[in-house]
């Protein structure tokens, strides 16, 4: 089965120059935990609800004046649309994660793949992938 | 198997009047998402940090002096420690969570039993939870 079957497709992203509170405005209502960070047509990286948590609400810095580059991870880990679904999970697997970003072949975004959309084929490939990973309680 | 046997103990938690800058920073440094709002003996909320994130910076709440009782969430699904854990799988299906927390027979916390812990009792429970599961992307 391939990754385009499962995953969730028109992914919303953000801006690098957006700023902290723009991002945590538009995980609130979408109702996420992440976006892909999109500078032109290029992924420079992603940022989720607990980098806002630990680098902007822990720490002190104005949410109005920080931008998402300065608290995004820049490591994004990918896959293709075209891929096969147990690739995919060996790459979670493998990083300890469980999301990747989803690639078309000309690497445009074209979707999420999480473990969430895993376990909808195998609890089986899901199971293993939650193992993988490193909990946060 | 029961609860007990695989649930996370040793739970910190967090009073209600503690300033959301500080509630992040006890987050990050103990490296959880969620610790349960007490006050006395009594549990009156779960804060997580995408309540740190998406509530207390997308609602522009001061960080410095708004309390956690103001983005916590009051209303908390629960456990027992001596419950089968594939009822404690059924009440994460029926609320679409990943995550209860576990109360002794005094109504006191006893621990938090996620998704991560029930994997390692159970994978095809685990893999329905997380089908069930609202999709956090």
């Amino acid at each position: 089965m391939k990754v385009q079957e499962v995953m969730t497709p028109k992914v919303e992203t953000i801006a690098p120059s957006n700023t902290a509170k723009e991002a945590a405005r538009k995980m609130h209502d979408l109702h996420i935990g992440s976006l892909p960070v999109v500078d032109g047509d290029q992924l420079v990286g992603i940022i989720t609800d607990r980098d806002i948590c630990v680098r902007v609400t822990a720490t002190g810095r104005d949410a109005t004046m920080t931008r998402v580059k300065e608290v995004m991870g820049k490591a994004v880990e990918t896959c293709f649309e075209d891929q096969d679904i147990n690739d995919a999970a060996k790459r979670m697997i493998d990083h300890h994660i469980r999301r990747l970003v989803v690639l078309n072949r000309d690497n445009g975004i074209s979707g999420f793949l999480s473990v969430d959309n895993i376990a909808s084929k195998s609890h089986e490939l899901a199971s293993s992938i939650l193992e993988a990973t490193i909990p946060i309680h | 198997m029961k609860v007990q046997e695989l649930m996370t103990t040793h739970v910190e938690s967090i009073k209600p009047d503690l300033y959301l800058r500080a509630a992040a920073r006890k987050m990050k440094e103990l490296g959880v998402g969620a610790l349960p709002v007490i006050d006395g003996d009594r549990v009156l909320g779960i804060i997580t940090d995408r309540d740190l994130a998406c509530f207390a910076i997308a609602m522009g709440h001061d960080l410095n002096s708004d309390p956690v009782s103001k983005v916590m969430t009051r209303e908390v699904i629960t456990c027992k420690a001596d419950q089968d854990i594939d009822e404690a799988a059924r009440i994460m299906i029926e609320h679409h969570i990943r995550r209860l927390l576990v109360l002794d027979n005094n109504k006191g916390v006893a621990g938090f039993f996620s998704l991560d812990d029930l994997v390692r009792g159970s994978r095809e429970l685990a893999g329905a939870v997380l089908e069930a599961a609202t999709p956090v992307h």
